[in-house]
């Protein structure tokens, strides 16, 4: 069936409440940008075509609420997830502790591990508080991509969106030529052990 | 073909599990919006058990060898949603247009007329009837989720999904076929945008060969320019005049003339073969220089026969159709019926082929290409003059009256042939009829007139006709080869330019797709209730505004592993539904308390099908109330149970003190209005009191009153049964329900149960109760009773069921142990209580 895209990618966007989540997708899927802030109660998402590598990749991009109350309904819409999004709030030091809780929540929700870590309000530099190398060091630890954006004033957000979906685009590569690699002749003397019990939670 | 069919069908029975049954298969089906001929699909009506569901295959090959060779492409439950018809294709007889419809979800098939179509239709139509009466479960489907399937944006809406499962195919939407062809529309008009001219130099070329080997180089003819043409159209007539050729229209010339050509074409740039057709012996060739290869696309072919009969080969005209760039190209080349008289035949013939001619995809027709070469031996003639009036006009070189005789000028003057076709002015002599291997017009007895039978004509923008010749040195044939040399602008994309265009689009669609995404606002995402009472329900209204493009399907969704989709003190109404753009819809939320719940605190989720989700927060707070404390704590209460403070309730409620009452105040205020006041009411138990005197009652209990009870006997009657309907525990504990239905049939070890097993309290209540029933029994004159009423209305409450609601079990079980208690003498069986 004729269709409009390559590839079609589920991308959440996770942190905690205020760091900027809503801000980033509207930033990304729509290039505006509002100062009033209205929390999110619920799980919203917006559509995004993006030509990346020659591919047209349609993003479904979804923005859940932060609040701590919301925690365990939201970790369900990780589910099928191919991407997620880490925010912080470069001017919020809790929020940036909390990053690792956050972290955590994907490895339990989900098998997906193509995640970017974003500092997000990097527009005010005498209020930013987690500073770029306590966060780089914290990424490095972490194997993880970092990026400091601003929603606000359109500062790396584009290139954050682009560097999460060639992360998917990646890792979607190599699982299929994985998947070949182990359709040839080469699998049967790991069957034994090598296929036992797959993690499947998502 | 029977026995390929069966194979086929094993291969495709061998796609599912034994117990999905391939029912029948259709092969050679191709969807109606596709544009390429070169894809092959199969349709398998599929069973499993009572459930049918239509599966499409994407397949490899014509006819699929290996598993591998098959991909299930699109699946299709059939049940009430499923409709399929048939409608007729324009211009074609022997396909018909088979559209399958689910909800919104529509496939549409080019299939072949037949009995196999028939048959499939039928056994579909069977199985949709069948569904109709039967209950469908289509779980069996969901592992084929992950292709396209009309199941993903149906959702059954008896059973609230879950969130998992709403989510899963979210992004496949239906729109997606919608906005390909959008896309595709937006790009046309904005082409001039994206795409500049470039010259192409098209070489084309026609000679009946009559019948001739190709024995001679072409060179002379395909090579004559100084530089190389981009591309070759070389059409042959008459290469094979057998009766083989035309009886099986099979030849070994093809590939020999083909050879000729690759050999005679320009020696300065390299070409590659795109396309070769031909028709008995009519046989077109287009060659590109091999720097356009990659250029070239959508290479499609078809012929049509005029001859005998007006369908056999021996005249008619092939055709080739491709995209050089974003231009679509087609060359034609025929030969029309012979003889002088004729010309009405070849007018027809001309006419034939443009209406059969059928590239079986987009642009399917002749007349819809960009550019159109019209090449071949026309047959057209010399009328008016003889053969020597010919001959010495064209000594005299007066070819302007030659070509006034031309009938092919006379017929399309008239507008009867090649209509908006352009040909350049004739310069060079008449291509028939030659003695072979000469240069001298027919000497035979016939001595036919010569003539411009073979012609080179083109039609569409950008095209400049540089040269139009015949070739004198080619003299194999009673034909000289002609062959005309244009230069022809072709739109060529700028890819730069493209991706900018195509960009935009794609983000003005995205736009448009986010607005016609559902949206709505609640009016309040909190909900706070005042305190709750027992049995008194409070209720709020939120409102759900569609502030978005589109009608809004909401749902309020289970969440994690929850039973329902909200707490079971909370009722919604309604659950689902659908608000038009700009209009709005009220919701009620009811919480109505029967537990001893101090926090009630649940989160909402309200589900906009294809869109959002939003939570809603409910709080409130349970207040205590008698009613829902455990007996044993009521037992130890001095006063009223909103009269303690919290320390003293706090005490109470862990079984921190002394035991006060052997039957809960409450219980015995009740039970003992109804002793002096009831025991002759008839049907006391039956009454419906109202609402607010059940709360006047419950407060009485539950805040102390020094009034006397102010509400009639019934109520007493009625609320006591509530009392005893939502004890903390059931009067008889839930772990000796089946105990004590076991020993209803025995009135001695059923009295052991209340003896041994019973708790203190609980033994007291069941006696009291039991007695007063006693009581009340007493009196059945005038209150109407007997026992065995009395005995199942209480079986019900005193053995009421752990889970509240469920159905009744064991229903006579219960009623005959309580029966026991109502017919025998307590006073001597029983043991006494302190």
């Amino acid at each position: 069936m004729a269709r409009d895209y390559d590839h079609l990618f589920k991308l959440l966007i996770i942190g905690d409440s205020g760091v900027g989540k809503s801000s980033l997708l509207l930033r990304f899927a729509d290039n505006t940008f509002t100062g009033n802030y209205i929390t999110t109660i619920g799980v919203d998402f917006k559509i995004k075509t993006i030509n990346i590598d020659g591919l047209k990749v349609k993003l479904q991009i979804w923005d859940t609420a932060g609040q701590e109350r919301f925690r365990t309904i939201t970790s369900t819409y990780y589910r099928g997830t191919h991407g997620v999004i880490v925010v912080y709030d470069v001017t919020n030091g809790e929020s940036f502790a909390n990053v690792k809780r956050w972290l955590h929540e994907i490895d339990q929700h989900c098998d997906v591990v193509n995640r970017v870590l974003v500092g997000n309000k990097n527009d005010t530099p005498e209020r930013k508080v987690v500073l770029t190398e306590d966060a780089q060091r914290f990424a490095d630890t972490m194997n993880i991509q970092l990026f400091e954006t601003s929603a606000k004033d359109n500062m790396y957000v584009e290139e954050m969106f682009l560097a999460i979906t060639r992360l998917v685009l990646r890792s979607k590569k190599e699982m299929r030529e994985r998947q070949n690699f182990t359709q040839g002749d080469t699998v049967n003397l790991r069957k034994g052990n090598k296929q036992g019990k797959k993690k499947n939670c998502c | 073909m029977l026995s390929i069919n069966q194979d086929i069908f094993e291969i495709i029975q061998a796609k599912f599990s034994s117990s999905e049954v391939v029912r029948c298969i259709h092969l050679n089906v191709s969807l109606f919006t596709e544009l390429s001929n070169e894809e092959y699909r199969i349709l398998a009506l599929v069973t499993k058990k009572s459930n049918s569901a239509l599966f499409l295959f994407f397949c490899k090959k014509p006819n699929p060898i290996h598993l591998s060779d098959l991909f299930i492409e699109t699946v299709i439950p059939i049940d009430e949603n499923f409709e399929c018809f048939s409608d007729t294709i324009l211009g074609e007889d022997k396909y018909l247009l088979f559209i399958v419809k689910y909800r919104n979800f529509i496939l549409e098939f080019r299939i072949k007329t037949g009995l196999e179509s028939s048959n499939f239709a039928s056994e579909i139509i069977k199985c949709k009837e069948r569904s109709l009466y039967e209950n469908c479960d289509h779980r069996w489907l969901f592992k084929y989720s992950d292709v396209k399937s009309p199941l993903d944006c149906t959702e059954n809406k008896s059973q609230s999904p879950d969130i998992p499962f709403v989510r899963q195919n979210m992004a496949q939407n239906q729109n997606a076929i919608n906005r390909e062809s959008m896309l595709k529309y937006q790009l046309k008009l904005k082409e001039p945008e994206f795409t500049q001219y470039q010259e192409f130099t098209i070489f084309t070329g026609t000679w009946n060969v009559n019948g001739q080997l190709p024995s001679i180089s072409l060179k002379p003819w395909l090579s004559c320019d100084t530089e190389p043409p981009d591309l070759y159209a070389v059409g042959f007539q008459e290469i094979d005049l057998s009766k083989e050729a035309f009886l099986f229209n099979d030849t070994p010339r093809e590939a020999e003339w083909e050879k000729m050509v690759l050999e005679g074409v320009h020696p300065n740039a390299k070409y590659r073969t795109v396309a070769l057709t031909r028709l008995v012996g009519i046989q077109l060739i287009v060659l590109i220089n091999i720097k356009h290869y990659q250029h070239i696309k959508n290479v499609a072919v078809d012929t049509v026969g005029t001859g005998l009969l007006g369908k056999m080969g021996n005249k008619g005209g092939v055709a080739v159709r491709l995209d050089l760039h974003n231009t679509s190209l087609c060359f034609v080349n025929s030969h029309l019926a012979a003889h002088v008289e004729e010309f009405e035949r070849r007018n027809q013939d001309y006419k034939d082929i443009n209406a059969r001619i059928n590239f079986r995809r987009h642009p399917t027709a002749i007349k819809d290409h960009d550019q159109i070469y019209w090449l071949g031996d026309l047959n057209y003639r010399i009328t008016e003059l003889t053969t020597s009036q010919v001959k010495t006009l064209l000594l005299r070189n007066e070819m302007a009256t030659l070509l006034k005789a031309d009938q092919l000028n006379q017929q399309k003057e008239r507008g009867n042939v090649l209509l908006d076709y352009n040909e350049l002015d004739i310069t060079f002599p008449p291509t028939y009829k030659y003695d072979l291997n000469s240069d001298t017009f027919d000497t035979s007895e016939k001595a036919r007139p010569p003539a411009w039978t073979d012609r080179i004509l083109y039609r569409g923008k950008g095209i400049y006709q540089q040269k139009y010749r015949s070739h004198m040195e080619l003299r194999i044939s009673d034909h000289k080869p002609v062959s005309a040399l244009f230069k022809s602008e072709i739109s060529v994309i700028n890819q730069a330019k493209y991706r900018k265009v195509h960009e935009e689009l794609l983000k003005r669609m995205d736009k448009l797709e986010n607005e016609f995404l559902p949206q709505v606002t609640v009016d309040q995402t909190e909900i706070k209730f005042d305190l709750v009472r027992f049995r008194e329900p409070q209720f709020r209204d939120i409102i759900i505004a569609n502030t978005g493009q589109v009608p809004a399907e909401f749902e309020f969704i289970k969440k994690l592993d929850e039973q329902s989709y909200c707490k079971e003190w909370l009722r919604i109404t309604p659950y689902c539904g659908t608000v038009n753009p700009g209009e709005k819809c009220d919701i009620r939320l009811e919480v109505n308390l029967e537990t001893d719940l101090v926090e009630l605190d649940d989160i909402l989720v309200l589900h906009l099908n294809g869109g959002k989700d939003m939570f809603i927060i409910v709080t409130g707070k349970g207040q205590r109330s008698s009613f829902t404390t455990s007996m044993r704590a009521l037992c130890r209460m001095s006063k009223p149970i909103m009269t303690l403070d919290d320390e003293q309730y706090r005490k109470i409620i862990a079984l921190d003190g002394e035991v006060l009452y052997s039957v809960p105040r409450e219980l015995w205020l009740l039970v003992d209005h109804l002793y002096t006041h009831g025991l002759t009411v008839k049907d006391l138990f039956e009454s419906n009191s109202t609402q607010d005197s059940f709360i006047r009652l419950r407060d009485w209990l539950d805040f102390g009153s020094t009034e006397p009870i102010s509400v009639s006997v019934e109520t007493v009657a009625e609320t006591l049964l509530i009392f005893l309907s939502y004890t903390k525990e059931p009067v008889i504990p839930s772990n000796l329900q089946n105990v004590a239905i076991a020993a209803s049939s025995n009135y001695h070890n059923c009295k052991n149960i209340i003896n041994e097993k019973l708790p203190d309290i609980h033994r007291n209540v069941f006696l009291y109760i039991c007695m007063f029933l006693q009581e009340l029994l007493r009196h059945s004159s005038e209150n109407g009773y007997d026992a065995k009423t009395l005995a199942s209305l209480f079986g019900e409450i005193l053995l009421r069921d752990p889970i509240r609601n469920s159905k009744p079990q064991a229903s006579r079980g219960k009623s005959n142990f309580i029966y026991n208690f109502l017919v025998n003498d307590l006073s001597t069986s029983i043991i006494p209580i302190k």
